[in-house]
């Protein structure tokens, strides 16, 4: 099938169940065979289309607030750390040993676990060349990807999405929250977000009759619909958003909101419907971490077409009396991972899912006054899948007080590297057009 | 650039917009009274708001309390079981304090006399974000919000130092801790990059002079005010900003306060803030000459902003996405009715994504199109259901929890409350309650200060159409019906 006929296809949907018989349109029917469309068109190309129900899934979690990585990944034996850190040093007994060098922090034992099963890869020292020290520029500059005296206006993911992606529906990219993350800001933004597939919908109220709502809901749908001559656009593009955004001119805040408001009608029955069949398989945790991940799982469960989820979990910008409030949060990250991977496992998709965890910042090698840590620069993250290349990755930085840029440790591994990896390996696309230049890939998978 | 609005653009639209903007909206009444007025007159009654007196008393609790240290002292020394219980009872105590004074400043912004006054308190809160989850008391949120009133439309300078003396701030981003052996530098840096220069016109090296500088600037935790302490002060050389000697944090101020940068960026901030937008470079560079000119005061700047050809071009006009709390606010104002309870105003205007008094971090909220996705653009349609016809059942969910998992009290909180539909007979005349072509141009003038696209008028007219005879209930859903269109998220 030719990329003009799946369009055409498409298109032809939109005008004959959108505009014609709302009422009566069943989501899932229209995405399969797009998907099974677009996803033969990907067969011959080197590049994989971002979408398809068997492909390869991306968990990203962002740790917000700067995580302690000399906490986290701790270097138990090492003289350094603990003159530098007269309070905060972790003891032998507060640690889980990975070898005579490193050690996990004690809390991580969920981590511990997926690593002797090897699931689970360390990637040390990572970071960007002049750091940024302020939360929100460096989770930006993690965000977008950009060296760290650039500014860019669109996120990795968004731009992975711009490359791959003409073609696939709203649903390729899933936040669990209230906001997307500019990693997903894109030239034709794509991927939805929510935080309680409840209520994902346009509700009914409870008084008037039922005939009567009725009404309602099909006179909300026509106030919603793009216009007719948007529909009918030639477009380049092939997604719901950009045919619907065609017509006028780009950036109008209108304009965004129309195409959300179309997003979210397609979106909408669909998540409701899986949320609503699919079972988690496994015990988590009570957290809001937790419930995201178990989402994400009865999602992938359930079949939607996503290649990208993101979830985060926040607290890390621990300032002052840090001991009790990371152990607090590395015990629900290690427990909610482990959780989800037991779940994928139960549905049979452990090859499937690669988590990677970040966090903008690592936190200086010298604690503070206060109990606490103040914000540094590199720190290692964590790949998680049944397919990854377990094992340390990377190279601790050195400790050494001669080694340090004012106070910080010097980073090993760029994140882009990560990222790239990430893009070549496991979502099969080109990295350097997405990441605008060329960086060694990571062997993550 | 920069000139007058002529009076012969000056008509419904242009008088709404002003309204919209300058404050949060109003019925078609009261911006008929602004059409008459005139532009020039119509800005000072909003802007020269000291005229108006305004009796909102402060909350009863308002005020420094001299025994709270030494409860919590006695709180952190007492015994476990009794312990738990106290800090039980504070937490709770500080909830309801925090939810008494959401529904304050909900109450000022919805119905008091100075709309302008409540909209700069908006900004600042929103520029000096910040958040009760790291400060844990009432008071000072109060006092911090009190402070913007105070200086809403005032003096660049004094606000500055005021914020930077502020309890609340100085609990927020670490200032109570700084010392000169160990001075923190949360505050130096936030000061410049987010509140008074922006990324890009100050160095690494100024922000660790500045933390030493500001160092003795500090928190009386006993009398709940702020101190200077000389003895924890760094008096050492500084270098900031290009200025050398024994800096203090009035130093550190003063020499942000005159660098050209300066007057950029707090002009451009308000200018998106009201318009909508960034300025262009040039229009950039003349309001902040104009604010320079006026010895870096808020309310000449505000003035031109307001008269300006500019403010009501077409790329301005109808083009802002409300924020949450203008959504709630606006709506509430055009539609003449009650503000929900407060921990309804909380709850919708939360799930939306704005939480007053904890904000996501010192940034504030992104704003513009980052208020709608897929998912707060169906709680917008959802929540105007709620305050439109006071049927509550489609803000079940997590919106009331403290915690997640805590949905369930969603259902508890909204039972106790008897919600109140807007008042059909109030707003609308009887030929408009009958005709139904003269409704949806009620509607249209009252919600939108503009005309939906036919096809969408249409709509609603066929809605209307099917309900056969109307009643109060066929009208409430019209009103929620256009309140769920992309074009009502806009004003």
């Amino acid at each position: 099938m030719k990329p003009d006929s799946t369009l055409k296809t498409r298109r032809e949907f939109l005008r004959t169940t959108v505009l014609g018989s709302a009422m009566s349109w069943t989501v899932p029917a229209f995405l399969s065979n797009t998907f099974a469309a677009l996803h033969a068109n990907a067969a011959d190309s080197s590049t994989q289309i971002a979408t398809g129900r068997d492909s390869t899934i991306l968990v990203v979690l962002q740790m917000a607030g700067g995580n302690d990585g000399l906490n986290t990944l701790v270097p138990h034996s090492n003289d350094h750390y603990r003159s530098a850190r007269p309070k905060l040093a972790l003891k032998a007994e507060d640690v889980l040993k990975i070898n005579d060098d490193v050690a996990l922090h004690k809390s991580l034992a969920g981590f511990k676990g997926l690593y002797d099963a090897g699931q689970l890869s360390i990637v040390q020292g990572v970071g960007y060349p002049n750091p940024n020290r302020s939360h929100f520029r460096s989770t930006e500059i993690w965000q977008t990807a950009s060296d760290s005296n650039r500014f860019e206006s669109t996120g990795w993911l968004g731009r992975y999405f711009d490359n791959t992606c003409s073609g696939c529906d709203p649903t390729v990219g899933v936040t669990i929250g209230r906001s997307m993350p500019q990693a997903f800001a894109a030239k034709k933004p794509k991927g939805i977000c929510f935080d309680d597939p409840k209520n994902y919908r346009f509700k009914k109220a409870d008084k008037p009759g039922a005939d009567e709502m009725d009404t309602t809901e099909e006179s909300y749908r026509k106030l919603n619909e793009p216009d007719e001559a948007m529909m009918m656009s030639d477009n380049s593009g092939g997604t719901i958003a950009a045919i619907s955004g065609a017509a006028t001119h780009s950036g109008a805040p209108l304009d965004f909101i129309e195409r959300t408001a179309l997003d979210a009608q397609v979106s909408s029955e669909q998540v409701r419907a899986i949320a609503a069949k699919a079972e988690n398989k496994a015990v988590y945790p009570s957290s809001q971490l937790a419930n995201s991940l178990k989402l994400v799982a009865k999602l992938i469960g359930g079949g939607m077409a996503t290649r990208v989820y993101y979830v985060s979990q926040g607290g890390y910008d621990t300032h002052t009396n840090q001991l009790p409030a990371q152990e607090r949060l590395l015990r629900d990250l290690g427990d909610s991972v482990k959780a989800f991977m037991d779940d994928m496992k139960a549905q049979g998709n452990t090859g499937r899912v690669l988590v990677m965890t970040f966090s903008e910042f690592g936190r200086r090698v010298a604690e503070n006054a206060n109990g606490g840590t103040d914000h540094g620069a590199a720190a290692p993250l964590f790949i998680i899948g049944g397919k990854v290349k377990s094992g340390l990755l990377g190279k601790y930085p050195s400790l050494a007080p001669g080694d340090l840029f004012q106070g910080d440790i010097k980073y090993t591994v760029d994140f882009r590297s990560v990222y790239a990896g990430v893009l070549e390996e496991w979502l099969n696309t080109k990295s350097t057009p997405v990441l605008g230049k060329k960086f060694e890939p990571m062997r993550v998978v | 650039m920069l000139k007058p609005l002529s009076a012969s653009k000056w008509n419904y639209t242009t008088a709404a917009h002003l309204l919209n903007r300058a404050g949060f909206g109003g019925p078609p009444a009261q911006i008929e009274e602004l059409v008459a007025l005139g532009p020039e007159k119509s800005v000072s009654l909003l802007l020269d708001y000291e005229k108006i007196p305004d009796p909102t008393p402060d909350p009863e609790w308002a005020r420094p309390d001299p025994t709270r240290m030494a409860a919590l002292r006695e709180m952190r020394s007492a015994p476990m079981e009794e312990k738990q219980q106290m800090q039980k009872d504070e937490r709770q105590l500080q909830r309801q304090r925090m939810m008494k004074l959401r529904g304050w400043w909900f109450g000022r912004m919805a119905s008091g006399p100075r709309p302008l006054q409540e909209k700069m308190v908006l900004f600042w809160h929103g520029h000096f974000a910040t958040s009760v989850e790291k400060v844990r008391d009432a008071y000072y949120m109060w006092r911090q919000n009190e402070l913007f009133r105070r200086l809403a439309t005032g003096n660049w300078q004094q606000l500055l130092t005021a914020v930077a003396k502020d309890p609340a701030m100085l609990i927020w981003l670490d200032q109570a801790q700084s010392r000169k052996n160990h001075p923190n530098e949360n505050f130096a840096r936030e000061v410049m990059e987010l509140f008074a220069l922006g990324e890009g016109h100050y160095t690494e090296k100024d922000i660790t002079e500045a933390a030493r500088a500001l160092t003795g600037w500090s928190l009386n935790r006993e009398e709940q005010s702020f101190v200077d302490r000389p003895r924890i002060h760094d008096t050492g050389e500084k270098t900031f900003l290009g200025k050398t000697g024994n800096l203090d944090g009035n130093d550190v101020i003063a020499q942000i306060v005159a660098q050209p940068q300066a007057a950029r960026f707090i002009s451009a901030k308000l200018w998106n803030y009201f318009a909508g937008e960034a300025p262009s470079d040039e229009l950039n560079s003349q309001l902040a000459a104009v604010f320079r000119k006026s010895g870096n005061n808020f309310k000449p700047l505000l003035r031109v902003m307001f008269a300006s050809e500019e403010f009501y071009s077409p790329s301005v006009v109808r083009n802002q996405v409300k924020s949450p709390v203008q959504w709630l606010v606006g709506s509430v104002r055009v539609l003449e009715m009650q503000l929900p309870p407060p921990i309804v105003c909380w709850g919708m205007t939360r799930n939306l994504g704005q939480d007053l008094f904890a904000p996501p971090n010192v940034k504030g909220w992104d704003g513009g199109v980052t208020w709608i996705t897929t998912n707060n653009l169906l709680a917008r349609y959802n929540q105007a259901a709620a305050l439109v016809q006071g049927d509550y059942s489609g803000m079940s969910g997590a919106n009331f929890a403290k915690k997640p998992g805590q949905g369930d009290r969603a259902e508890k909180v909204l039972k106790k409350i008897r919600p109140q539909a807007a008042d059909v007979g109030k707003i609308f005349t009887e030929k408009e309650r009958t005709d139904k072509t003269a409704l949806v141009a009620a509607l249209e003038k009252r919600l939108l200060q503009s005309k939906l696209k036919e096809k969408q008028a249409r709509t609603l007219q066929e809605f209307l159409d099917s309900q056969g005879q109307l009643d109060d209930g066929d009208i409430l859903t019209a009103i929620r019906l256009v309140m769920s269109t992309p074009e009502y998220q806009l004003t």
